[in-house]
């Protein structure tokens, strides 16, 4: 019988289990202590993405639809299992998902198994000599593990025949590049994994997955050392946004950071770390003094060697795509930044983005606000709501009873705010906003009350609400407390989110945004796929790009909203994510997504003034300067057929 | 069926691209040429070379060498490893994506290399057809 039919077998047993599963999205937080409550246990021992949450959900998803045969190795990952129920707490947090039952179902399906139903592994020269480089442990062609990195790496359309290995340290790596040249195994490194899993099921993983080889897992590359003297810090390549910052801020100091769970290394590598707080900290090498690189030969360097070839110009135009770095990023020496005494948040609704680019674009270009960024009110709405109902509940208030579409998001020094304030007519400050994240669920609630009829029919809504006379009726009525916010979750879990959201750094509005942390923004349980670019600052063109953006969702009948906007280099340029969501659990909705995201490719590039996120991909360790100039020009109609003619060609014509 | 890279498999594919391929449909009239240099070909990890030069989109020379130079001048270089033309052979991946991973290296125009993408892909699905082995 195969491993499919067994696990039919139970599958009215199993459905809850299955749906867990696969709303699954490797958004890795179970992979960092962001609520105190330590790591999965079996995770932190054993390394794989195979022992870790997010990858036993994988498992599941592949023998569940028979894509793997179970080996002896299952039997092993799911007695590493304690059942702690740690994962519960940190995937109910971002996700709402409760793995735990998945992991319940995985035992007792591999317990079940008779021995003649497990496959054996066939024993094999090259990974004899790959365990010899990195140690038996930490490499494996095991297909359960393998089938772990499907989705966060390894296409999942291809069969698993991988390697894995988790080397410790450069040296090890650049073996194990020189053992993959010389055996003719193509390989691919994986930092968080999640930009892959956000492609994985459109038409962009063949062009950024892994189709067979090696998966080089840099997750023991731990080093992490602060150096307050000189405000840097040494971060090796398995460590995440979020460990680094939480350390930097034990220190009074903060790092430019994205995600809470990428890793610094990686996403310096890929994305260059583009946040809110660009227009002040920088991008692209703006973040790092110096890094270390082992390259496609396997040789190791720096780039503060004065041998090497200038590392930091990149290519323009059209051929300038890359769907790899330099080489594997292993360790980065990384700017850090002071953090002021009393920093404050001020956020500034509008109805409109004119205004609020208006406004934010004065902001930048004055240097005001550490970090500062237009934010849709769905973002808004996600950033402070606990589940993704409530967002969408506070979405539809925002836009129907506020009149709140935008706000202008500051994260500044005191006096920065007094220059703000002194410029509008009134903000929501941090104080509101602790009380609109304890209060989200009551606010949720009154979404049809006659409260907000009430509100609506105020000349201007926001203010109302947020500085004038009905903003102590809402304080009052949104019974903001933690033991409120934490009714929401399961009767098991409640008690240890109300000691959660107790924490004060998890309300302060200024602690979130630089630990990147959202309860219901990311990854949650469906995907959605990023697009935009960097373009120069005007308003035109940064309307008219979001504009195509959004025109483009909706032809494809993509849900859509705007992401964030913010700036670089004194606000002379910007940069805009626009977001199409979809479920990635459910195929027929690819192809829109395909085309959606081809369509707004080509239409970036017949703009003038934008270079598309595809554009500067893979050119984090470039100098932002030279990615910027000469302010890009729109392609020609020639240029237009070659380009579709390589992009036919990378994404398989789709 | 002939081994990647083998006398017969230089035999079979002149003959292929002769015979099979429309200089003007598959090719596109292209002239050009270009130098494929091939690392780490199994078993003693030599270095091959694989030319095409192509006048109209009609064939005019193919040589396959060994050693790390070879004599002739060609419009565009492309140098890898047997892994990565083994992939674009057997379709696993292709030209264009192994250049933009970097596992393919480029020297000449890129935007003139671009234009090359079709015709290419035409002379690969032909090789395609001939070849299913290759040294382990």
């Amino acid at each position: 019988m195969s491993s499919k039919n067994v696990i039919d077998m139970e599958i009215s047993k199993n459905n809850e289990a299955i749906n867990i599963a696969k709303k699954g999205t490797h958004c890795g937080m179970c992979r960092i202590d962001f609520l105190g409550t330590g790591l999965c246990p079996a995770g932190k021992k054993n390394g794989y993405i195979a022992y870790w949450p997010q990858g036993r959900m994988e498992i599941f998803n592949s023998l569940n639809s028979g894509r793997v045969k179970p080996t002896k190795k299952l039997l092993e990952i799911v007695d590493s299992c304690t059942f702690c129920g740690i994962c519960d707490k940190q995937c109910n947090f971002t996700t709402q998902l409760r793995p735990q039952r998945v992991h319940e179902a995985l035992k007792e399906y591999a317990h079940n198994l008779k021995q003649n139903e497990f496959q054996n592994v066939p024993t094999d020269e090259k990974l004899k000599k790959l365990q010899e480089i990195v140690g038996e442990k930490w490499a494996t062609n095991d297909p359960i593990i393998i089938a772990s990195y499907r989705r966060n790496i390894v296409n999942p359309d291809k069969e698993l025949n991988f390697y894995v290995v988790m080397p410790e340290n450069s040296k090890e790596l650049s073996e194990v590049i020189k053992f993959a040249n010389t055996n003719n195994l193509q390989f691919m490194a994986r930092g968080g994994g999640t930009l892959f899993a956000m492609v994985s099921s459109t038409v962009m993983k063949n062009a950024m997955g892994l189709e067979d080889g090696i998966v080089i897992d840099l997750l023991r590359m731990k080093k992490l050392e602060i150096k307050p003297d000189d405000l840097t810090a040494v971060v090796g390549a398995g460590i995440t946004a979020f460990e680094l910052q939480k350390e930097a801020y034990k220190h009074g100091l903060r790092a430019n950071v994205a995600e809470a769970g990428a890793h610094i290394c990686a996403n310096l590598a890929s994305t260059g770390i583009c946040t809110t707080w660009g227009n002040t900290y920088g991008w692209a090498s703006d973040n790092y003094i110096d890094v270390e690189l082992v390259d496609e030969e396997g040789n190791i360097f720096n780039h503060g060697e004065m041998e090497i070839k200038n590392p930091y110009s990149v290519e323009h135009g059209l051929t300038s795509l890359k769907l790899s770095p330099p080489g594997i990023l292993t360790e980065a020496t990384v700017k850090l930044h002071p953090i002021f005494e009393g920093e404050e948040a001020v956020l500034i609704p509008f109805d409109n983005l004119k205004d609020a680019l208006k406004l934010s674009l004065t902001l930048a270009r004055q240097d005001i606000g550490l970090s500062l960024a237009i934010l849709s009110r769905k973002y808004l709405a996600e950033f402070i709501s606990p589940t993704p109902q409530i967002a969408k509940d506070f979405d539809y208030i925002a836009k129907n009873y506020m009149k709140l579409n935008y706000v202008v998001d500051v994260i500044c020094h005191k006096n920065d705010k007094k220059i703000v304030e002194d410029m509008v007519d009134f903000t929501i400050d941090k104080e509101m906003m602790k009380t609109l994240i304890l209060g989200s669920p009551k606010l949720a609630s009154l979404k049809n009350s006659e409260f907000l009829k009430m509100l609506s029919e105020e000349e201007n809504p926001c203010k109302a609400i947020f500085a004038g006379p009905m903003r102590k009726h809402l304080e009052r009525g949104l019974e903001a407390t933690p033991e409120n916010i934490s009714k929401i979750y399961d009767e098991d879990l409640q008690a240890f989110f109300k000691k959660i959201y107790s924490k004060p750094e998890m309300t302060d509005i200024v602690w979130l945004h630089a630990f990147r942390i959202f309860p219901s923004r990311l990854m949650r349980q469906r995907m959605f796929i990023p697009r935009g670019g960097v373009m120069w600052a005007t308003e035109k063109i940064i309307t008219d790009f979001h504009n195509m953006l959004k025109d483009t969702g909706e032809k494809h009948n993509l849900e859509n909203a705007l992401g964030y906007i913010s700036f670089l280099e004194h606000g002379k340029f910007a940069v805009l994510e626009y977001d199409y969501y979809f479920d990635h659990t459910d195929p027929s909705v690819s192809k829109n997504v395909n085309n959606a995201v081809i369509e707004s490719l080509e239409r970036t590039l017949s703009m003038d003034g934008i270079i598309s996120d595809l554009h500067f991909y893979f050119k984090g360790l470039h100098r932002k300067e030279h990615i910027l100039y000469p302010v890009p020009k729109a392609i020609n109609e020639e240029e237009k057929i070659l380009f579709k003619e390589l992009i036919g060609s990378v994404l398989g014509g789709e | 069926m002939v081994k990647f890279l083998s006398e017969e498999w230089i035999e079979q594919s002149k003959k292929y691209m002769h015979e099979k391929l429309d200089p003007e449909k598959d090719l596109k009239n292209v002239t050009t040429s270009l130098l494929n240099i091939i690392e780490h070909v199994p078993p003693n990890d030599s270095t091959m070379n694989f030319y095409l030069e192509l006048k109209d989109g009609k064939l005019t020379d193919f040589v396959v060498s060994t050693g790390d130079t070879f004599e002739k001048e060609a419009t565009y270089e492309i140098r890898g490893s047997y892994g990565t033309y083994k992939g674009i052979i057997k379709g696993d991946t292709n030209m264009a994506l192994a250049l933009l991973k970097n596992r393919l290296k480029l020297k000449g125009s890129k935007i003139k290399a671009l234009k090359l993408i079709k015709p290419l892909d035409g002379v690969i699905a032909s090789l395609r057809k001939i070849t299913d082995e290759f040294e382990e």
